[in-house]
């Protein structure tokens, strides 16, 4: 604790508040508090028209792919053409939600499980889907595994078209009041495959994460 | 790292004479310059590439005011995450220096039985030498950011860049690299190469007990730790070991996940010229019960290593960085002799300000010079750090604590003498105007500054057209007469 304390009374020394009274002491914790209570937002590009058609052109321009269905029953056979037109394997995990899907009936082998280092395509839904930058929003949870969007080579999202939000506040403004206000323990937004430009910084797709990421939007869900 | 800063004049001869490492840093300079403009241009969907964005410019003042927030009730923001963080089932640990940092993490590392370390980018481990007090106790560090691993196999080389740690090196370099260290046949191709690091790092990822992280930005009002990468290797870090240990300045610190939002527009653009960085992510405390994956165990380390000490003084502005490399990618200097020379962690303008600052001016004498002064780092910076300014304040602490060689103080208190004698000053100028003429031989530039003959080591010295500026100023008004 002693490098805590004197880390802080640096700080105060330096602020000149080392031998402030408790009121203005009071005062300026206030000030603190009353900044999170505002949670004023700063200044954000005019996201006007269609968000549905704002976060596709988003996410292609980060080299996602997209494709669009009327219902989630055509879920299925979405990423069976998918996956057959790029050859990828008919295996796949997939999270909870999806595990009722007829994935069956389109020539798939889905397994509803977190991904293991060696499963080649994932799929998931998201939170939420955020128009602005072309971006998915995940929310970990008992039945929200992060492995699933992470280990795969493919990654495939599906994204209720109800579910897009204009900017990453309104993201954030929809977690609080679906879940509360203490975040889930890890919010993560993923915008396209992952990539590196570390050699010679040329950008080259599937570093660490996804080689690809296939968006399926649910018009009607 | 130990700072070799107090060498950048050798070091940084050495940089102009690799011809090599010219040819790379002209291409990093390309790539990021160019980038960053398309992408401030495109904001909004306003603006031009070569007209100030009015939109980008409001963002900027922005990013300035939510840092100047925090750094003005620092100790309540401190207090306010660590209360936070703490609730929500991390532990919160201090370190006043990398002596302590190292100590921290052996110590969470040996409560935990932990053999090898996973770590994504961390620039504070950079300052603490953490992968030497971990490989000698036993443990390995796995560097996973592409350019880290790179270095890290070459070595243990310093990152010569904050966001490409390894742009000082070129294909062919990498290529030997990986050829030799992972006894492979030898790949040309960049995706190649990318594949098998991803390979070889997989391994990795899937067997550490630990990750190591340092943090973008700290939450205050929901105690968490923001990580921005594109390579995912952020996400693996906190999301597969069972530790998660954080790294951070106390600096780091924003109110709201809305500011964290307004940042993270100004971050990306400055950075690489993106919207968004491809994973963003935000962790908070640890797995819950039933959670499919996470830590089990969640530590920040909150660092002051300095920073403390810039706090309400002339150079807190410095205190708002949100390190994203543009100073450094529009740098004339650091175009030009990369960041080896710089000798330190930090590269470029904010790593000469923060060398001088963080490891004593009498450390690091030569890097507040180190810049043309004219500024292009201020005008990208985007949190409006005034770093040409502050390198001026660095130049004027070193002159009032005497810092400067003999030699100089010595040449400007004669220059000053001769310049308060207007008749002397004349006549020293045309004695020298004729000295440079006689020097050039009739052509343009000197190849040898006889006086001088380093300062043409990697250039060539402009002559002198004519005479002085008094005679040329004389012939002037003559001719109007």
């Amino acid at each position: 604790m002693t490098s805590r304390n004197d880390i802080l009374a640096r700080v105060r020394a330096n602020l000149g508040v080392a031998a402030e009274s408790d009121a203005a002491a009071a005062e300026r914790r206030q000030r603190a508090l009353a900044t999170l209570a505002a949670r004023s937002e700063g200044p954000r590009p005019r996201i006007s028209g269609d968000l549905a058609q704002r976060f596709a052109d988003k996410s292609m321009a980060m080299a996602s792919t997209l494709a669009r269905v009327a219902t989630l029953a055509q879920v299925p056979s979405a990423v069976a053409a998918y996956l057959a037109g790029l050859a990828l394997p008919s295996r796949a995990v997939c999270w909870p939600a999806f595990a009722a899907l007829d994935w069956r009936e389109a020539g798939l082998d889905i397994a509803a499980r977190p991904a293991h280092g060696d499963d080649l395509v994932g799929i998931t839904g998201c939170f939420c889907a955020i128009a602005e930058t072309g971006t998915l929003m995940l929310a970990s949870g008992p039945d929200t595994a992060a492995t699933t969007s992470l280990l795969p080579e493919t990654h495939i999202a599906i994204v209720p078209q109800s579910r897009i939000m204009p900017v990453m506040e309104a993201g954030f403004a929809l977690l609080r009041a679906e879940q509360g206000d203490d975040l889930p323990r890890a919010v993560n937004f993923v915008s396209g495959p992952s990539r590196t430009g570390d050699i010679e910084q040329t950008i080259v797709l599937g570093a660490h994460g996804p080689y690809r990421v296939h968006l399926i939007l649910v018009t009607g869900a | 790292m130990r700072s070799q800063a107090m060498f950048f004049q050798r070091r940084s001869g050495e940089a102009l004479a690799d011809a090599r490492l010219r040819r790379n840093l002209d291409g990093l300079r390309d790539k990021f310059v160019g980038m960053r403009a398309r992408a401030v241009s495109a904001y909004a969907d306003h603006g031009t590439a070569t007209v100030p964005n009015p939109d980008f410019e409001a963002l900027r003042d922005a990013g300035a005011a939510i840092r100047d927030r925090v750094l003005k009730d620092l100790d309540v923001w401190l207090e306010l995450f660590e209360h936070k963080a703490t609730q929500r089932g991390a532990r919160v640990h201090w370190a006043k220096d990398g002596r302590e940092i190292c100590e921290h993490v052996l110590a969470i590392a040996r409560q935990h039985g932990i053999t090898k370390v996973i770590k994504s980018k961390s620039m504070l481990s950079e300052e603490a030498q953490l992968n030497v007090a971990l490989t000698a106790a036993g443990i390995e560090p796995v560097e996973t950011d592409l350019g880290e691993y790179i270095l890290q196999i070459s070595g243990n080389e310093p990152p010569s860049h904050i966001l490409a740690p390894a742009a000082h090196k070129n294909l062919d370099e990498v290529a030997d690299l990986f050829a030799e260290k992972h006894g492979k046949p030898k790949k040309t191709e960049i995706p190649a190469l990318t594949r098998e690091a991803r390979e070889v790092l997989r391994e990795h990822f899937l067997s550490a007990g630990m990750g190591i992280s340092g943090g973008n930005f700290l939450i205050a009002d929901t105690g968490s730790v923001a990580l921005v990468t594109n390579e995912g290797n952020g996400r693996m870090v906190t999301t597969l070991p069972k530790v998660h240990v954080v790294i951070t300045g106390i600096e780091k610190i924003v109110p709201t996940l809305e500011d964290f939002a307004t940042l993270m527009r100004l971050l990306p653009r400055s950075a690489t010229g993106q919207e968004i960085s491809n994973y963003v992510s935000v962790c908070t405390g640890t797995k819950g019960e039933a959670d499919a994956d996470g830590p089990e165990h969640t530590y920040f380390i909150l660092v002051d290593n300095g920073r403390a000490g810039l706090v309400g003084s002339e150079f807190q502005e410095m205190l708002r960085c949100i390190r994203c490399g543009a100073c450094m990618n529009h740098c004339p200097v650091y175009q030009t002799v990369g960041g080896h020379a710089y000798g330190w962690v930090y590269p470029g303008p904010m790593g000469s300000v923060l060398t001088s600052l963080y490891t004593g001016l009498e450390n690091a004498l030569d890097l507040p010079h180190a810049a043309t002064l004219c500024n292009q780092c201020g005008v990208v910076c985007p949190v409006r750090i005034p770093l040409a300014e502050l390198q001026r304040k660095l130049r004027e602490k070193q002159t009032e604590r005497r810092l400067r060689p003999w030699t100089e103080r010595a040449a400007l208190g004669i220059w000053a003498w001769v310049a308060q004698r207007p008749a002397l000053y004349a006549l020293a100028a045309k004695l020298g105007v004729r000295y440079l003429r006689w020097l050039a031989d009739g052509q343009n530039y000197i190849k040898v500054l006889g006086l001088a003959p380093g300062w043409t080591a990697g250039r060539d010295f402009p002559a002198p057209q004519e005479g002085t500026f008094r005679e040329l100023y004389k012939r002037r008004q003559e001719n109007r007469t």
